[in-house]
């Protein structure tokens, strides 16, 4: 597979942004293939296979919600959605609804190239299923088999809530993860509206991995949406 | 725009004017009073006493109501007949000429009044046309000014696109990556300048959703300062956030918002050499939270303390930053929508300080159940 030309399904109906996306991804050698509606680009993610979409959630005749849930029935291809800014809500509704990732407009390449990459090595990892990932960024280094977690080579103590949500932060590495995706993980369900555990621990997490909470370099918040643990 | 107190709204006609008629009796009372020595001892004569009584009509008729004027003009002579004429105590008008003393007394109140009436009337009708033009004004301007801001970074990137498409085969490395520089920078600008109007908008039209959530500032501070890393570059920032600090309940993303312009705001008006502080504090006795953005670096011109808050106010700014003066009204309407306050001053010792106060209205939720594990030491 990786030296296959990897397809990417852009659905996205401004020409400009349209433009955008692929001259970027064809220059990063990717095959790209356009839609420029739902409907549309839901018969083209049924034809082509493509290895990962790119969903603009402002359509013209579909809600991007609403495609994100129908692929979501038949395939686990990683969905990376496209928005404006202040539309938080919509996107924490299309991550719930099983997207991968967010961009927010304007954005630029590297944002754009950042997500791609990360959302593909997710979706490898899980067709090899290797297990648990030994994690390292920064000086932190988790391994999960091991429950060990070391700064600079000196161990952390975490209590088991703690290490249960970078768990779930580890095993998602790069990418975001919404209020609700954590709480279900680390709490279960029925926890999904108690949103203050989840930052009080990560607050405490902060401190614990990073020294100083108001100056996160891994943890990072994602404002009104969730979290993401950078990878690198 | 007008200060409304300067021009107490009147109805002299709608409602019976209370107020006009306990000082018509006042100021008869005053007048019997001032004209009883005057007349029994000191000599005056009837008419003069008249006078006095008609200094009461005067003053009542440009200060109360016609009807205060008539009540007014009713009692003199009421008064002055029983008390001024012979037989002293009876109301006999044993004269014909005290009915023409009467109709002189009330032509005189109700003529005053009219014509205190209609300066009054013109006085509002020039008040709203004059704040016509003003609104009016005020929207030329601003649009004006707003496309001013919104063309300028448009000319460099047009420019810079330009230039790129037809010379670039003249162009140098170095002018090609000024360039595409320039594009860059001048997008983010118009970007910046977008994104503030929608807010200012927003907050405006009352259309500022406020999704609160109980949180610790630090994560909100934390959010900020990770996405101002590039422009803080190499600058001291110092963040004082005691770890007992409660939960607040907040919105999130807003109030980030808010740190975000007074911290590029910080950035902007200060030397690059200077430092900022974020400090957080239980205020008021525990019943708010307040947040301080403390700079060292020139500080707000004196006087301008309140007018910093107002749309489109900017003081001095300096050459290569160039704001549309809405950063601080949206702070103030954010932190206005979450019920809370903000200010700014300048420290005694240099720079400018802002502080908005989050209220602690409720008490955090618990975090003692069987979610968590122990009690977090900040919990007491
Ligand atoms: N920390 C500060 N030190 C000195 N002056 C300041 C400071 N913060 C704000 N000011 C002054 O207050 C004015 C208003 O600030 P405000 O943030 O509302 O608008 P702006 O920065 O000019 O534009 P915008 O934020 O919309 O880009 C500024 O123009 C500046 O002169
Ligand atoms: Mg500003």
């Amino acid at each position: 597979m990786a030296d296959l030309k990897p397809t990417v399904l852009v659905i996205e109906d401004e020409p400009p942004l349209q433009r955008f996306l692929r001259v970027t991804l064809e220059a990063q050698s990717f095959k790209v293939i356009e839609a420029t509606s739902g409907e549309n680009g839901l018969r083209h993610a049924a034809t082509a296979q493509p290895d990962l979409v790119v969903l603009d959630l402002g359509l013209p005749d579909m809600d991007g919600v609403e495609v994100t849930r129908r692929l979501r029935e038949w395939t686990a291809i990683p969905i990376i959605i496209v928005s404006a800014r202040g539309k938080e809500q919509d996107k924490v509704v299309a991550l719930d609804a099983g997207a991968d990732d967010y961009l927010t407009k304007p954005f630029g390449v590297g944002e754009l190239l950042a997500r791609v990459r990360v959302a593909l090595r997710h979706l490898a990892a899980a067709n090899r299923d290797t297990g648990d990932p030994i994690f390292e960024a920064r000086g932190l280094r988790v391994d999960l088999s091991r429950r060990e977690v070391t700064i600079d080579g000196n161990a952390v103590h975490l209590t088991p809530n703690e290490f249960k949500l970078l768990t779930v932060l580890v095993k998602n590495a790069g990418k975001v993860l919404t209020h609700r995706q954590l709480l279900k993980e680390v709490w279960g369900p029925g926890s999904a509206e108690e949103t203050h555990y989840l930052r009080v621990y990560m607050n405490q997490l902060r401190q614990k991995l990073e020294g100083d909470a108001t100056r996160p370099q891994l943890l990072l918040t994602e404002p009104g949406v969730g979290y993401r643990l950078l990878d690198q | 725009m007008s200060d409304p107190r300067a021009h107490p709204p009147r109805s002299p006609l709608r409602r019976p004017d209370i107020a006009g008629y306990l000082w018509a009796v006042g100021v008869v009372a005053a007048a019997t009073t001032l004209a009883w020595p005057l007349y029994h001892a000191v000599g005056f004569h009837g008419e003069n006493v008249l006078m006095l009584y008609l200094v009461g009509v005067l003053w009542i008729a440009t200060h109360h109501s016609r009807s205060a004027a008539v009540l007014t003009s009713v009692l003199s002579v009421v008064a002055y007949d029983l008390i001024f004429v012979k037989p002293f105590y009876t109301f006999a008008v044993s004269d014909q000429q005290y009915l023409i003393t009467f109709g002189v007394m009330l032509a005189t109140g109700l003529v005053i009044s009219a014509l205190t009436h209609r300066v009054r009337e013109h006085s509002e009708e020039a008040r709203q046309a004059w704040e016509r033009v003003e609104a009016e004004f005020l929207r030329n301007t601003l649009l004006s000014g707003v496309s001013h801001d919104l063309r300028t970074p448009l000319s460099a990137i047009t420019g810079a696109a330009s230039t790129l498409i037809e010379n670039r085969d003249h162009l140098s490395d170095a002018a090609q990556s000024e360039m595409l520089d320039t594009i860059y920078g001048e997008s983010e600008r118009m970007e910046r300048l977008i994104n503030n109007l929608l807010d200012m908008t927003r907050v405006e039209s009352g259309g500022l959703q406020v999704k609160k959530e109980w949180q610790p500032l630090q994560e909100v501070v934390g959010s900020v300062l990770h996405r101002l890393e590039r422009r803080l570059g190499g600058r001291k920032l110092k963040t004082d956030l005691p770890p007992d600090l409660p939960l607040v309940q907040i919105d999130s993303v807003l109030i980030g918002q808010v740190l975000m312009n007074l911290l590029d705001n910080a950035i902007a008006y200060t030397p690059p050499t200077s430092t900022i502080q974020i400090r957080a504090r239980q205020a008021g006795d525990g019943r708010e939270v307040a947040i301080d953005v403390i700079d060292d670096g020139p500080g707000i011109p004196a006087g301008t303390e309140t007018r910093v808050f107002q749309k489109f106010f900017r003081a001095a700014q300096p050459e290569k930053r160039q704001g549309i003066g809405l950063g601080l009204a949206i702070c103030r309407g954010i932190v206005e929508a979450h019920g809370g306050t903000i200010g700014a001053g300048n420290r005694p010792e240099g720079g400018a300080v802002f502080r908005f106060t989050i209220p602690m209205t409720q008490s955090p939720p618990p975090m003692i159940d069987a979610m968590t594990e122990r009690e977090p030491a900040w919990q007491t």
